[in-house]
């Protein structure tokens, strides 16, 4: 009986080490899998991260604000904003905050003219 | 007769029997210190089981390690955990090691490429004649004789061209020349060219700050990546800078300063002094583009210092806005003839004085305050002193008087503008601590918050200041800059330049100081132009009222609607505006 139960003994060691062994093997293996993905990863990122240097300089550079202006004015007819296109919402003939839609209220012409009128009339 | 006794074999081993020999385990690992029979056979099998024991042992620590790490850190359900881990095994080298710059609005105003230096270990490099051929065909702008002679020094690195594009690096790759090789490093780029010249200054070859606020913060650009944020604009600037070169080109000046101050926190939201120089250009630019009159520049500023004679005055208390002074005749203080150049203007209030612009009446308000809480007011308000804490090297040190110097004729001659020498910079640092409610803040290019500020001047000093200062601009000598609906506010001051200890009467400088709105005025803005010619556009005049305002006014229509600052027109002015604006 003693000779089995140490035999036993011996082998389930024997076969405790032999996993552990496969295991850390195992586990080595994948873990050299996932430090050469990890390398490739920070290589591409390193590459993404002086690519993006350079999208970011050539952006800053086409958006100069000489090249904007020149580009506003001659595809969009848009010119130097104007002081007095920058005015209160008191000047405005309708109560630009409490109605749904401010653009359809300045379309209503008849409604701003009246308006008006009466603001002359009232003075 | 004998007798026989049984004994178990686990019995046998706990008593000898009689006759046998005892022997003494000298094993280091031996269970017993003696066992009773010379069986090699079980002490090596103890010895394996002993061994395969501690080899039990060092991989159950090694298992229990492995299964902690696997199951106790690496799955973690805490996100903050999680991310630390990813942030811990992502380790790539960032290609650039230089911070970006950005202005206020998060847009690149300065920023590096990763590039590559090309070098010859000429020890390798045979048939040094072809290759500097080849390198030549390659590199139009490096002559062949200099590639031969590069390449014909001995030594293991010799740099032959820096920061070579990937078109030509591939093209180098592509001659496939032995002993030609690539050095990584990066380039400091500036998009915008000369437009924050003054303002970010340069780096040198190997990447160092060597001007501007990347000297000064060469440190921190160099151990963080992390962009440095600047309270400039990109947009206002721009328009500023292009309003000087307008302003230089009509009036034939010599050069031209501007600030844009954000009168609130002491933020610059622009600087600008031309001529100016591109950062990206090796050049060496001449000196006078190289140099930084806004920051750097120091001159006696004239008549704009009667802003801070009055406000001095006026905060004493000696003075009040209600005061009448006598000047319709010349007042001697000691030899000093003090006289307005205008003529006499008779019984002036200080709101007078500053719209004629009197040095009399400038003279009779300090003498009334004294020398001495003149000279200490000044030096509360920084005019002393170097502005150390600002972010750029090239800043200067004014050029004030010593007490011992400081007698009645320099009091006098203070008041309206001679006798200090002040830079731009300090100017307009000053001025804002007047009209914003009189809290002196340091000026400062970082848009790092608020500094803490000091009082310099009481609430209803600086309101009757700002009072006073509108009145310039509407019937005074800032008329010019009286942008409708903006409220204007500010100050002209023309100067003699000093050349070599002596008063050019020929040649100016001429100030206009001025900020916007006066109800609450957010921005201060100063122009400064460099010796501006006359022309028929100024009938022949050049002083700060022809040129300085002029320009001053163009800058201010320009970026206060950029600065979403509203206008305060009368409300019927404004409905008649939108209703023209509708019925088009």
């Amino acid at each position: 009986m003693g000779n089995i139960r140490k035999t036993i003994w011996i082998l389930g060691l024997f076969m405790f080490t032999m996993m552990i062994a496969l295991g850390s093997s195992f586990l080595k293996n994948r873990v050299q899998v996932l430090e050469r993905r990890l390398a490739a990863i920070n290589t591409d990122i390193q590459k993404d991260i002086a690519d993006i240097h350079v999208l970011n300089a050539e952006w800053s550079h086409r958006n100069t604000p000489d090249r904007l202006r020149k580009l506003a004015y001659e595809q969009l007819s848009l010119e130097k904003a104007k002081p007095e296109q920058i005015i209160n919402y008191s000047a405005l003939q309708f109560n630009y905050e409490n109605e749904k839609s401010g653009r359809a209220a300045v379309s209503n012409k008849k409604n701003l003219t009246t308006l008006v009128k009466a603001e002359v009339k009232k003075k | 007769m004998g007798f026989k006794v049984n004994f178990s074999k686990r019995n046998t081993e706990q008593f000898y029997l009689p006759g046998q020999e005892i022997k003494i385990s000298r094993g280091i690992l031996a269970a017993k210190s003696y066992t009773t029979e010379s069986d090699n056979v079980l002490t090596c099998r103890k010895r394996t089981i002993v061994s395969l024991c501690a080899f039990a042992f060092l991989y159950a620590v090694l298992a229990v390690k492995v299964s902690y790490v696997c199951l106790g850190q690496g799955i973690s359900f805490d996100p903050a955990i999680t991310e630390q881990a990813d942030i811990d095994i992502i380790r790539f080298k960032n290609p650039v090691k230089r911070a970006d710059i950005m202005d206020r609005n998060g847009e690149i105003i300065a920023t590096s490429l990763p590039t590559v230096n090309l070098y010859a270990n000429t020890k390798q490099v045979r048939h040094a004649k072809d290759v500097a051929e080849k390198l030549n065909y390659i590199f139009p702008d490096v002559s062949y004789e200099r590639f031969l002679s590069l390449l014909n020094r001995k030594g293991a690195f010799i740099y032959l061209k820096r920061n070579l594009s990937p078109a030509q690096q591939s093209q180098v790759n592509a001659l496939g020349i032995p002993g030609l090789e690539f050095e990584t490093c990066e380039q400091r780029i500036y998009p915008h060219k000369n437009l924050f010249s003054h303002v970010l200054g340069k780096t040198n070859i190997d990447n160092e700050g060597i001007s501007g606020i990347e000297q000064y913060m060469n440190e921190r650009l160099t151990t963080s990546t992390k962009p440095l944020y600047l309270s400039v604009d990109l947009g206002i600037q721009n328009t500023i800078r292009d309003e000087l070169l307008a302003g230089v080109k009509q009036f034939n000046a010599a050069g031209a300063a501007a600030i844009l101050m954000d009168v609130a926190n002491g933020h610059i939201v622009a600087m600008s002094s031309v001529p100016d120089f591109d950062p990206n250009e090796n050049i060496k630019a001449d000196e006078r583009a190289m140099f930084n009159f806004a920051t750097k520049g120091i001159y006696e500023a004239g008549s704009v210092f009667k802003v801070f004679n009055t406000a001095l005055s006026l905060e004493s208390g000696k003075v009040k806005t209600t005061d009448r002074f006598d000047t319709s005749h010349p007042v001697f203080v000691g030899r000093l003839r003090v006289t307005d150049p205008h003529g006499s203007h008779g019984r002036l209030t200080p709101e007078d004085i500053l719209v004629e612009s009197s040095n009399i009446g400038s003279t009779l308000e300090i003498m009334q305050v004294g020398k001495k809480y003149q000279r200490k007011f000044l030096q509360s308000i920084n005019m002393d002193k170097a502005l150390d804490e600002f972010e750029l090297p090239e800043i200067a040190k004014p050029q004030f008087l010593s007490e011992k110097r400081w007698g009645d004729v320099s009091m006098a001659t203070i008041s309206y503008g001679y006798g200090i020498s002040s830079s731009p910079l300090h100017i307009i640092t000053a001025f804002s601590s007047i009209i914003n409610g009189g809290m002196y803040h340091q000026p400062s290019l970082l848009n790092d918050g608020a500094h803490q500020g000091k009082r310099v001047v009481s609430q209803k000093t600086s309101e009757s200041m700002r009072t006073l200062l509108r009145a310039v601009v509407t019937r005074g000598t800032g008329k010019r800059a009286n942008v409708d609906g903006y409220q204007v506010i500010g100050k002209t001051g023309t100067a003699d330049k000093l050349e070599n200890g002596r008063y050019n009467h020929k040649k100016s400088m001429a100030t206009f100081i001025s900020a916007f709105p006066e109800s609450n005025p957010k921005y201060a803005l100063i122009v400064v132009m460099d010796d501006p010619k006359a022309s028929k556009d100024t009938f022949g005049y050049t002083t700060a009222g022809w040129n300085a305002v002029p320009v001053s006014k163009n800058i201010i229509t320009a970026v206060a609607p950029q600065l979403n600052i509203k206008v305060d027109f009368d409300l019927e002015k404004q409905k008649n505006i939108v209703n023209a604006a509708y019925k088009r």
